[in-house]
Protein backbone atom coordinates (compact mmCIF):
# COMPACT_ATOMS: atom_id res chain seq x y z
CA UNK A 1 0.00 0.00 0.00
CA UNK A 2 2.78 2.33 0.97
CA UNK A 3 4.54 1.65 -2.31
CA UNK A 4 1.37 2.33 -4.27
CA UNK A 5 0.93 5.71 -2.66
CA UNK A 6 4.59 6.56 -3.17
CA UNK A 7 4.45 5.53 -6.82
CA UNK A 8 1.22 7.42 -7.34
CA UNK A 9 2.55 10.57 -5.75
CA UNK A 10 5.76 10.51 -7.75
CA UNK A 11 3.84 9.83 -10.95
CA UNK A 12 1.44 12.68 -10.28
CA UNK A 13 4.29 15.02 -9.45
CA UNK A 14 5.97 13.97 -12.67
CA UNK A 15 2.82 14.74 -14.61
CA UNK A 16 2.74 18.13 -13.02
CA UNK A 17 6.36 18.76 -13.90
CA UNK A 18 5.77 17.94 -17.52
CA UNK A 19 3.32 20.82 -17.61
CA UNK A 20 5.88 23.29 -16.39
CA UNK A 21 8.77 22.82 -18.76
CA UNK A 22 8.16 25.86 -20.94
CA UNK A 23 11.30 27.91 -20.82
CA UNK A 24 11.44 31.61 -21.22
CA UNK A 25 14.41 33.57 -22.47
CA UNK A 26 12.40 36.72 -23.15
CA UNK A 27 8.85 37.96 -22.80
CA UNK A 28 6.10 36.75 -25.13
CA UNK A 29 4.29 40.06 -25.42
CA UNK A 30 4.97 40.21 -29.16
CA UNK A 31 2.72 37.19 -29.75
CA UNK A 32 -1.07 37.18 -29.77
CA UNK A 33 -1.42 34.15 -27.51
CA UNK A 34 -5.23 34.19 -27.73
CA UNK A 35 -5.31 33.66 -31.48
CA UNK A 36 -4.40 30.22 -32.79
CA UNK A 37 -4.09 29.47 -36.48
CA UNK A 38 -3.36 26.23 -38.35
CA UNK A 39 -1.31 26.12 -41.52
CA UNK A 40 0.63 23.55 -43.51
CA UNK A 41 4.13 24.20 -44.80
CA UNK A 42 7.40 22.70 -45.90
CA UNK A 43 10.36 22.77 -43.55
CA UNK A 44 13.19 25.02 -44.70
CA UNK A 45 15.17 24.80 -41.46
CA UNK A 46 14.70 23.47 -37.96
CA UNK A 47 17.12 25.50 -35.85
CA UNK A 48 17.27 23.40 -32.70
CA UNK A 49 19.27 26.02 -30.88
CA UNK A 50 19.46 27.77 -27.55
CA UNK A 51 18.07 29.95 -26.13
CA UNK A 52 15.10 29.21 -28.40
CA UNK A 53 14.47 26.93 -31.31
CA UNK A 54 13.12 28.31 -34.59
CA UNK A 55 11.14 26.47 -37.21
CA UNK A 56 11.29 28.06 -40.66
CA UNK A 57 8.74 26.88 -43.20
CA UNK A 58 7.63 27.80 -46.69
CA UNK A 59 3.87 28.20 -46.78
CA UNK A 60 2.03 28.31 -50.08
CA UNK A 61 0.06 31.46 -50.84
CA UNK A 62 -3.18 31.55 -52.81
CA UNK A 63 -1.31 32.72 -55.91
CA UNK A 64 1.05 29.78 -55.78
CA UNK A 65 4.06 31.64 -54.41
CA UNK A 66 5.80 30.71 -51.18
CA UNK A 67 6.28 32.85 -48.10
CA UNK A 68 8.88 31.98 -45.51
CA UNK A 69 7.30 31.84 -42.07
CA UNK A 70 9.33 31.85 -38.83
CA UNK A 71 8.14 30.26 -35.60
CA UNK A 72 9.80 30.34 -32.23
CA UNK A 73 9.75 27.28 -30.00
CA UNK A 74 11.16 26.14 -26.69
CA UNK A 75 14.80 25.49 -25.80
CA UNK A 76 16.40 22.11 -26.59
CA UNK A 77 16.51 20.98 -22.95
CA UNK A 78 12.76 21.35 -22.70
CA UNK A 79 12.08 19.83 -26.11
CA UNK A 80 14.23 16.75 -25.53
CA UNK A 81 12.08 15.98 -22.51
CA UNK A 82 9.12 15.95 -24.93
CA UNK A 83 10.86 13.63 -27.40
CA UNK A 84 11.82 16.34 -29.89
CA UNK A 85 15.40 16.58 -31.16
CA UNK A 86 17.40 18.37 -33.84
CA UNK A 87 16.34 15.73 -36.36
CA UNK A 88 12.60 15.96 -35.79
CA UNK A 89 11.73 18.47 -38.53
CA UNK A 90 13.89 17.65 -41.53
CA UNK A 91 14.21 20.09 -44.44
CA UNK A 92 11.60 19.30 -47.05
CA UNK A 93 9.20 17.61 -44.63
CA UNK A 94 5.56 18.63 -44.68
CA UNK A 95 4.31 19.93 -41.36
CA UNK A 96 0.83 20.91 -40.26
CA UNK A 97 1.16 23.24 -37.35
CA UNK A 98 -0.69 25.58 -35.05
CA UNK A 99 0.77 28.94 -34.07
CA UNK A 100 0.00 32.18 -32.28
CA UNK A 101 0.80 35.05 -34.64
CA UNK A 102 3.08 38.04 -34.20
CA UNK A 103 0.94 41.01 -33.28
CA UNK A 104 2.50 43.18 -35.98
CA UNK A 105 1.32 40.90 -38.79
CA UNK A 106 4.67 39.76 -40.12
CA UNK A 107 4.90 36.12 -41.22
CA UNK A 108 5.81 34.52 -37.94
CA UNK A 109 4.73 33.66 -34.45
CA UNK A 110 5.05 31.30 -31.55
CA UNK A 111 4.69 27.66 -32.47
CA UNK A 112 1.97 25.68 -30.69
CA UNK A 113 1.65 22.03 -31.75
CA UNK A 114 2.95 20.44 -34.95
CA UNK A 115 2.20 17.24 -36.88
CA UNK A 116 4.38 15.39 -39.36
CA UNK A 117 3.27 12.73 -41.86
CA UNK A 118 2.40 10.26 -39.10
CA UNK A 119 -0.28 12.67 -37.88
CA UNK A 120 0.98 12.49 -34.29
CA UNK A 121 1.01 15.67 -32.28
CA UNK A 122 4.33 17.16 -31.20
CA UNK A 123 4.64 19.99 -28.72
CA UNK A 124 7.59 22.27 -29.54
CA UNK A 125 5.92 25.27 -27.87
CA UNK A 126 7.44 27.70 -25.46
CA UNK A 127 5.41 30.13 -23.36
CA UNK A 128 4.12 32.12 -26.34
CA UNK A 129 1.52 29.59 -27.49
CA UNK A 130 -0.19 26.55 -25.98
CA UNK A 131 0.92 23.31 -27.63
CA UNK A 132 -0.06 21.07 -24.71
CA UNK A 133 -2.19 17.94 -24.52
CA UNK A 134 -5.47 19.63 -23.66
CA UNK A 135 -5.15 22.07 -26.52
CA UNK A 136 -4.24 19.24 -28.89
CA UNK A 137 -7.46 17.45 -27.91
CA UNK A 138 -9.47 20.60 -28.57
CA UNK A 139 -7.84 21.01 -31.94
CA UNK A 140 -8.50 17.39 -32.90
CA UNK A 141 -12.19 18.19 -32.63
CA UNK A 142 -11.88 21.55 -34.38
CA UNK A 143 -9.83 20.13 -37.25
CA UNK A 144 -12.40 17.36 -37.74
CA UNK A 145 -15.00 20.08 -38.15
CA UNK A 146 -12.84 21.90 -40.67
CA UNK A 147 -11.72 24.84 -38.58
CA UNK A 148 -8.25 26.27 -38.99
CA UNK A 149 -8.41 29.18 -36.58
CA UNK A 150 -9.48 29.42 -32.97
CA UNK A 151 -11.41 32.57 -33.80
CA UNK A 152 -13.75 30.82 -36.23
CA UNK A 153 -13.99 27.69 -34.09
CA UNK A 154 -14.92 29.64 -30.98
CA UNK A 155 -17.37 31.77 -32.93
CA UNK A 156 -19.06 28.63 -34.21
CA UNK A 157 -19.30 27.19 -30.71
CA UNK A 158 -20.82 30.47 -29.53
CA UNK A 159 -23.59 30.30 -32.16
CA UNK B 1 1.57 6.43 11.04
CA UNK B 2 1.36 4.87 7.62
CA UNK B 3 -1.85 6.70 6.89
CA UNK B 4 -0.23 10.00 7.81
CA UNK B 5 2.71 9.30 5.51
CA UNK B 6 0.39 8.29 2.68
CA UNK B 7 -1.75 11.35 3.14
CA UNK B 8 1.37 13.49 3.06
CA UNK B 9 2.45 11.93 -0.23
CA UNK B 10 -0.97 12.42 -1.77
CA UNK B 11 -1.06 15.99 -0.55
CA UNK B 12 2.28 16.69 -2.21
CA UNK B 13 1.07 15.13 -5.44
CA UNK B 14 -2.16 17.10 -5.32
CA UNK B 15 -0.25 20.28 -4.63
CA UNK B 16 2.02 19.58 -7.56
CA UNK B 17 -0.92 19.00 -9.86
CA UNK B 18 -2.78 22.04 -8.70
CA UNK B 19 0.31 24.18 -9.09
CA UNK B 20 1.15 22.96 -12.57
CA UNK B 21 -1.41 24.81 -14.68
CA UNK B 22 -0.75 28.15 -13.07
CA UNK B 23 2.98 27.72 -13.34
CA UNK B 24 2.91 26.70 -16.95
CA UNK B 25 0.73 29.59 -17.93
CA UNK B 26 2.09 32.23 -15.63
CA UNK B 27 5.77 31.33 -15.86
CA UNK B 28 6.43 32.73 -12.43
CA UNK B 29 9.59 32.27 -10.40
CA UNK B 30 8.77 28.68 -9.47
CA UNK B 31 10.41 26.96 -12.43
CA UNK B 32 10.10 23.22 -11.95
CA UNK B 33 8.03 23.49 -8.80
CA UNK B 34 6.10 20.48 -7.61
CA UNK B 35 8.94 18.02 -7.19
CA UNK B 36 9.16 16.78 -3.61
CA UNK B 37 7.71 18.41 -0.52
CA UNK B 38 7.09 22.17 -0.51
CA UNK B 39 10.26 24.19 -0.26
CA UNK B 40 10.76 25.90 3.07
CA UNK B 41 12.99 28.88 3.73
CA UNK B 42 15.38 28.38 6.65
CA UNK B 43 16.44 31.87 7.70
CA UNK B 44 19.83 32.50 9.33
CA UNK B 45 20.01 32.03 13.11
CA UNK B 46 20.31 35.78 13.55
CA UNK B 47 20.47 38.92 11.48
CA UNK B 48 23.84 40.03 10.18
CA UNK B 49 25.00 43.43 8.99
CA UNK B 50 26.69 42.08 5.90
CA UNK B 51 27.19 38.91 3.88
CA UNK B 52 30.79 38.82 5.08
CA UNK B 53 29.74 38.87 8.75
CA UNK B 54 27.18 36.14 8.03
CA UNK B 55 29.73 33.99 6.21
CA UNK B 56 32.36 34.36 8.93
CA UNK B 57 29.80 33.40 11.58
CA UNK B 58 28.97 30.22 9.68
CA UNK B 59 32.67 29.47 9.21
CA UNK B 60 33.25 29.82 12.95
CA UNK B 61 30.25 27.61 13.72
CA UNK B 62 31.76 25.00 11.40
CA UNK B 63 35.10 25.35 13.21
CA UNK B 64 36.88 26.41 10.06
CA UNK B 65 35.02 24.00 7.82
CA UNK B 66 35.25 20.34 6.94
CA UNK B 67 38.39 19.33 5.09
CA UNK B 68 37.26 17.15 2.23
CA UNK B 69 39.29 14.72 0.14
CA UNK B 70 38.50 13.21 -3.22
CA UNK B 71 37.07 10.26 -1.34
CA UNK B 72 34.85 12.26 1.00
CA UNK B 73 33.75 15.34 -0.94
CA UNK B 74 29.98 15.18 -1.62
CA UNK B 75 29.26 14.29 -5.25
CA UNK B 76 26.48 15.97 -7.18
CA UNK B 77 27.34 14.36 -10.50
CA UNK B 78 25.16 14.38 -13.59
CA UNK B 79 22.67 16.79 -15.09
CA UNK B 80 20.28 18.87 -13.04
CA UNK B 81 17.30 21.09 -13.74
CA UNK B 82 15.50 23.54 -11.53
CA UNK B 83 12.94 22.18 -9.09
CA UNK B 84 11.19 25.29 -7.84
CA UNK B 85 11.95 28.15 -5.51
CA UNK B 86 10.30 30.65 -3.20
CA UNK B 87 11.78 33.56 -5.08
CA UNK B 88 8.71 35.54 -6.07
CA UNK B 89 7.10 35.06 -2.66
CA UNK B 90 9.83 37.25 -1.21
CA UNK B 91 8.59 40.23 -3.20
CA UNK B 92 4.98 39.58 -4.26
CA UNK B 93 2.03 39.04 -1.90
CA UNK B 94 0.74 35.87 -3.58
CA UNK B 95 4.01 34.74 -5.12
CA UNK B 96 2.26 34.89 -8.48
CA UNK B 97 1.05 37.36 -11.07
CA UNK B 98 -2.21 38.02 -9.28
CA UNK B 99 -0.33 39.56 -6.34
CA UNK B 100 1.04 42.96 -5.47
CA UNK B 101 4.47 44.19 -4.49
CA UNK B 102 5.08 43.55 -0.78
CA UNK B 103 5.82 46.91 0.75
CA UNK B 104 8.76 47.43 3.06
CA UNK B 105 11.03 44.76 1.60
CA UNK B 106 12.79 47.15 -0.76
CA UNK B 107 14.20 50.59 -0.10
CA UNK B 108 11.97 53.47 -1.31
CA UNK B 109 13.86 54.02 -4.57
CA UNK B 110 13.96 50.32 -5.44
CA UNK B 111 10.37 49.75 -4.33
CA UNK B 112 9.18 52.56 -6.57
CA UNK B 113 11.16 51.14 -9.48
CA UNK B 114 9.86 47.64 -8.80
CA UNK B 115 6.22 48.78 -8.66
CA UNK B 116 6.70 50.20 -12.14
CA UNK B 117 8.30 46.96 -13.34
CA UNK B 118 5.45 44.96 -11.84
CA UNK B 119 2.93 47.25 -13.51
CA UNK B 120 4.67 46.67 -16.84
CA UNK B 121 4.64 42.92 -16.29
CA UNK B 122 1.03 42.64 -15.19
CA UNK B 123 -0.52 45.28 -17.46
CA UNK B 124 1.66 45.11 -20.56
CA UNK B 125 2.73 41.48 -20.34
CA UNK B 126 6.45 42.21 -20.11
CA UNK B 127 8.96 44.41 -18.36
CA UNK B 128 10.73 46.95 -20.51
CA UNK B 129 14.17 45.90 -19.36
CA UNK B 130 15.17 42.27 -19.28
CA UNK B 131 18.89 41.69 -19.53
CA UNK B 132 18.46 38.47 -21.49
CA UNK B 133 16.37 40.26 -24.09
CA UNK B 134 19.47 41.94 -25.39
CA UNK B 135 22.04 39.24 -24.85
CA UNK B 136 23.45 40.08 -21.44
CA UNK B 137 24.38 36.97 -19.40
CA UNK B 138 22.00 35.74 -16.71
CA UNK B 139 24.53 36.45 -13.94
CA UNK B 140 23.92 35.96 -10.26
CA UNK B 141 21.37 35.58 -8.65
CA UNK B 142 19.48 34.69 -11.83
CA UNK B 143 21.79 31.68 -12.15
CA UNK B 144 19.86 30.08 -9.29
CA UNK B 145 16.54 29.86 -11.13
CA UNK B 146 17.34 29.67 -14.82
CA UNK B 147 15.44 26.66 -16.18
CA UNK B 148 18.25 25.32 -18.29
CA UNK B 149 20.63 22.45 -17.54
CA UNK B 150 23.00 22.60 -14.62
CA UNK B 151 26.08 20.60 -13.59
CA UNK B 152 27.80 20.76 -10.21
CA UNK B 153 31.33 19.49 -9.86
CA UNK B 154 32.81 19.27 -6.39
CA UNK B 155 36.52 18.85 -5.75
CA UNK B 156 38.33 19.14 -2.41
CA UNK B 157 39.75 22.60 -3.15
CA UNK B 158 37.08 24.04 -5.42
CA UNK B 159 33.63 23.57 -6.86
CA UNK B 160 32.29 24.43 -10.31
CA UNK B 161 28.64 25.38 -10.54
CA UNK B 162 27.64 25.32 -14.19
CA UNK B 163 24.54 26.46 -16.04
CA UNK B 164 24.29 25.81 -19.75
CA UNK B 165 22.62 29.20 -20.17
CA UNK B 166 25.39 31.20 -21.65
CA UNK B 167 26.95 28.90 -20.54
CA UNK B 168 28.00 30.23 -17.21
CA UNK B 169 30.37 28.85 -14.62
CA UNK B 170 30.65 29.92 -11.02
CA UNK B 171 34.09 29.02 -9.74
CA UNK B 172 34.06 28.48 -6.01
CA UNK B 173 37.40 28.68 -4.25
CA UNK B 174 37.28 26.79 -0.95
CA UNK B 175 39.09 28.03 2.13
CA UNK B 176 40.16 31.27 0.44
CA UNK B 177 39.57 34.98 1.00
CA UNK B 178 37.91 37.18 -1.61
CA UNK B 179 40.11 38.48 -4.38
CA UNK B 180 39.35 41.08 -7.05
CA UNK B 181 42.39 41.71 -9.21
CA UNK B 182 40.22 43.17 -11.97
CA UNK B 183 39.25 45.99 -9.65
CA UNK B 184 35.66 45.92 -10.85
CA UNK B 185 32.47 43.92 -10.62
CA UNK B 186 31.22 41.20 -12.94
CA UNK B 187 28.22 39.01 -13.82
CA UNK B 188 29.17 36.22 -11.40
CA UNK B 189 31.44 38.11 -9.01
CA UNK B 190 33.87 36.32 -6.75
CA UNK B 191 32.74 33.28 -4.76
CA UNK B 192 34.51 31.69 -1.83
CA UNK B 193 33.26 28.81 0.27
CA UNK B 194 33.79 25.96 2.67
CA UNK B 195 32.25 22.62 3.49
CA UNK B 196 30.30 22.15 6.71
CA UNK B 197 29.82 18.40 6.61
CA UNK B 198 27.66 17.83 3.52
CA UNK B 199 26.72 21.52 3.24
CA UNK B 200 28.57 23.78 0.84
CA UNK B 201 28.56 27.34 2.20
CA UNK B 202 29.25 30.18 -0.24
CA UNK B 203 29.81 33.91 -0.13
CA UNK B 204 29.66 35.94 -3.35
CA UNK B 205 30.62 39.60 -3.80
CA UNK B 206 31.54 42.06 -6.56
CA UNK B 207 28.43 41.54 -8.69
CA UNK B 208 27.06 43.78 -11.43
CA UNK B 209 23.81 45.62 -10.81
CA UNK B 210 20.97 44.26 -12.96
CA UNK B 211 17.46 42.90 -12.86
CA UNK B 212 17.10 40.07 -10.36
CA UNK B 213 14.94 38.30 -12.94
CA UNK B 214 12.33 39.44 -15.44
CA UNK B 215 9.62 39.59 -12.79
CA UNK B 216 11.77 40.76 -9.92
CA UNK B 217 13.25 43.93 -8.49
CA UNK B 218 16.47 45.45 -9.70
CA UNK B 219 19.55 44.82 -7.60
CA UNK B 220 22.51 47.13 -7.05
CA UNK B 221 26.28 46.76 -7.29
CA UNK B 222 26.23 46.04 -3.54
CA UNK B 223 24.21 42.83 -3.94
CA UNK B 224 25.95 39.95 -2.13
CA UNK B 225 24.94 36.43 -1.22
CA UNK B 226 25.43 33.75 1.38
CA UNK B 227 24.25 30.37 0.08
CA UNK B 228 24.05 26.99 1.77
CA UNK B 229 23.84 24.12 -0.73
CA UNK B 230 22.81 20.67 0.47
CA UNK B 231 21.53 17.50 -1.18
CA UNK B 232 18.31 16.45 0.56
CA UNK B 233 16.61 13.06 0.28
CA UNK B 234 12.88 12.46 0.69
CA UNK B 235 10.48 9.53 0.58
CA UNK B 236 9.83 8.05 -2.81
CA UNK B 237 13.46 8.20 -3.88
CA UNK B 238 13.31 11.98 -4.31
CA UNK B 239 16.66 13.74 -4.25
CA UNK B 240 16.70 17.51 -4.30
CA UNK B 241 19.64 19.86 -4.18
CA UNK B 242 18.44 22.77 -2.07
CA UNK B 243 20.01 26.20 -1.81
CA UNK B 244 19.17 28.33 1.20
CA UNK B 245 20.18 31.81 0.08
CA UNK B 246 20.40 35.08 1.97
CA UNK B 247 20.70 38.16 -0.19
CA UNK B 248 22.27 41.38 1.05
CA UNK B 249 21.95 44.68 -0.80
CA UNK B 250 22.25 47.92 1.16
CA UNK B 251 20.83 49.96 -1.70
CA UNK B 252 17.95 47.67 -2.67
CA UNK B 253 16.82 45.76 0.44
CA UNK B 254 15.59 47.15 3.76
CA UNK B 255 16.93 43.99 5.37
CA UNK B 256 18.41 40.75 4.01
CA UNK B 257 16.10 38.63 1.87
CA UNK B 258 15.91 34.85 2.38
CA UNK B 259 14.93 32.54 -0.47
CA UNK B 260 15.28 28.82 -1.16
CA UNK B 261 15.99 27.39 -4.62
CA UNK B 262 16.11 23.75 -5.68
CA UNK B 263 17.38 21.45 -8.40
CA UNK B 264 16.50 17.86 -9.27
CA UNK B 265 18.22 15.19 -11.34
CA UNK B 266 17.45 15.74 -15.03
CA UNK B 267 16.46 12.12 -15.52
CA UNK B 268 14.75 12.75 -18.87
CA UNK B 269 17.84 14.47 -20.28
CA UNK B 270 20.18 11.80 -18.92
CA UNK B 271 17.98 9.11 -20.49
CA UNK B 272 18.14 10.95 -23.83
CA UNK B 273 21.95 11.05 -23.54
CA UNK B 274 21.91 14.82 -23.59
CA UNK B 275 25.23 16.67 -23.55
CA UNK B 276 25.63 20.22 -22.35
CA UNK B 277 26.91 22.19 -25.30
CA UNK B 278 28.44 25.60 -25.51
CA UNK B 279 26.12 28.26 -26.85
CA UNK B 280 25.80 31.98 -26.63
CA UNK B 281 23.03 34.45 -27.15
CA UNK B 282 24.40 35.50 -30.51
CA UNK B 283 23.93 31.95 -31.79
CA UNK B 284 20.21 32.28 -32.38
CA UNK B 285 18.63 35.07 -30.45
CA UNK B 286 16.83 37.37 -32.84
CA UNK B 287 15.19 39.42 -30.11
CA UNK B 288 15.74 43.16 -29.76
CA UNK B 289 14.07 46.10 -28.10
CA UNK B 290 12.07 48.07 -30.67
CA UNK B 291 11.60 51.84 -30.66
CA UNK B 292 8.71 51.44 -28.22
CA UNK B 293 10.94 49.56 -25.80
CA UNK B 294 9.12 46.31 -26.50
CA UNK B 295 10.88 43.02 -27.18
CA UNK B 296 10.51 41.98 -30.81
CA UNK B 297 12.23 39.79 -33.40
CA UNK B 298 14.21 40.24 -36.56
CA UNK B 299 12.97 37.74 -39.14
CA UNK B 300 14.97 36.30 -42.05
CA UNK B 301 15.47 38.84 -44.79
CA UNK B 302 15.11 41.80 -42.43
CA UNK B 303 17.96 44.08 -41.54
CA UNK B 304 19.30 43.01 -38.17
CA UNK B 305 18.62 39.32 -38.66
CA UNK B 306 21.74 37.29 -38.04
CA UNK B 307 21.84 33.77 -39.30
CA UNK B 308 23.19 31.60 -36.51
CA UNK B 309 23.35 28.59 -38.80
CA UNK B 310 24.52 30.42 -41.89
CA UNK B 311 28.02 30.83 -43.25
CA UNK B 312 30.87 32.51 -41.42
CA UNK B 313 32.44 35.75 -42.65
CA UNK B 314 34.33 33.67 -45.21
CA UNK B 315 31.62 32.07 -47.36
CA UNK B 316 33.97 31.86 -50.33
CA UNK B 317 35.89 29.12 -48.55
CA UNK B 318 34.54 25.56 -48.63
CA UNK B 319 33.12 24.22 -45.40
CA UNK B 320 32.10 27.54 -43.83
CA UNK B 321 28.42 26.86 -43.14
CA UNK B 322 27.40 26.34 -39.53
CA UNK B 323 24.66 23.98 -40.65
CA UNK B 324 26.79 21.25 -42.25
CA UNK B 325 24.36 18.39 -41.65
CA UNK B 326 21.32 19.81 -43.44
CA UNK B 327 23.04 22.72 -45.21
CA UNK B 328 19.97 24.95 -45.27
CA UNK B 329 19.95 28.60 -46.28
CA UNK B 330 17.77 31.51 -45.27
CA UNK B 331 17.49 34.94 -46.84
CA UNK B 332 19.69 37.60 -45.26
CA UNK B 333 19.44 41.35 -45.10
CA UNK B 334 21.53 41.59 -48.23
CA UNK B 335 19.71 38.81 -50.06
CA UNK B 336 16.21 39.45 -51.29
CA UNK B 337 15.93 36.14 -53.13
CA UNK B 338 13.31 33.73 -51.81
CA UNK B 339 14.54 31.16 -49.30
CA UNK B 340 15.53 27.78 -50.57
CA UNK B 341 17.12 24.64 -49.30
CA UNK B 342 20.19 23.44 -51.09
CA UNK B 343 19.42 19.76 -51.11
CA UNK B 344 22.33 17.63 -52.07
CA UNK B 345 24.89 20.38 -51.67
CA UNK B 346 28.06 19.41 -49.86
CA UNK B 347 28.78 21.45 -46.78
Amino acid sequence: MNKIFTTLSVALAGAALSATVAQAHHSFAMFDGKTQIVKTGTVVRWAFNNPHSWLYLNVKNADGTDTLWSFEGSAPTGLIQRGITGDTFKPGATVTFMYCPLRDGRPGGAIGWAKLDDDKYLNPADGGCNGGDENQKKWTDWLAKGYTSSTEAEAAVGK
Amino acid sequence: MKIDANLWRLAIAALALSAAPSLSSAQNGGFGAGYGPPLKVIPPPKQFASSEEHYKYLLEQAKGGTKQTLATVPRWDGLWVTAGNTHLSAFITTGNFDGKVIEGVLTPAYEKAYKERWRQQTEEGQVHYDRLGHCEPPGLPRFLLEPYTHEFINLPQESYLINDFGPSIRRVLLGKEHSNLYGTHSWYGDTIGFWDGDKLVLNTKYLYPADFTRWSPMTSNQFETVEIWQLKKYDGGIERLEVQATFYDKYAFVKPVNVVYAFRHATELIKADYRVNHWECDQTSESYLDDKGVTNFHLPGEEGFHDGRGATMFPELPGQTRDPIYNTTLPTATTSAPPATTKGAKP
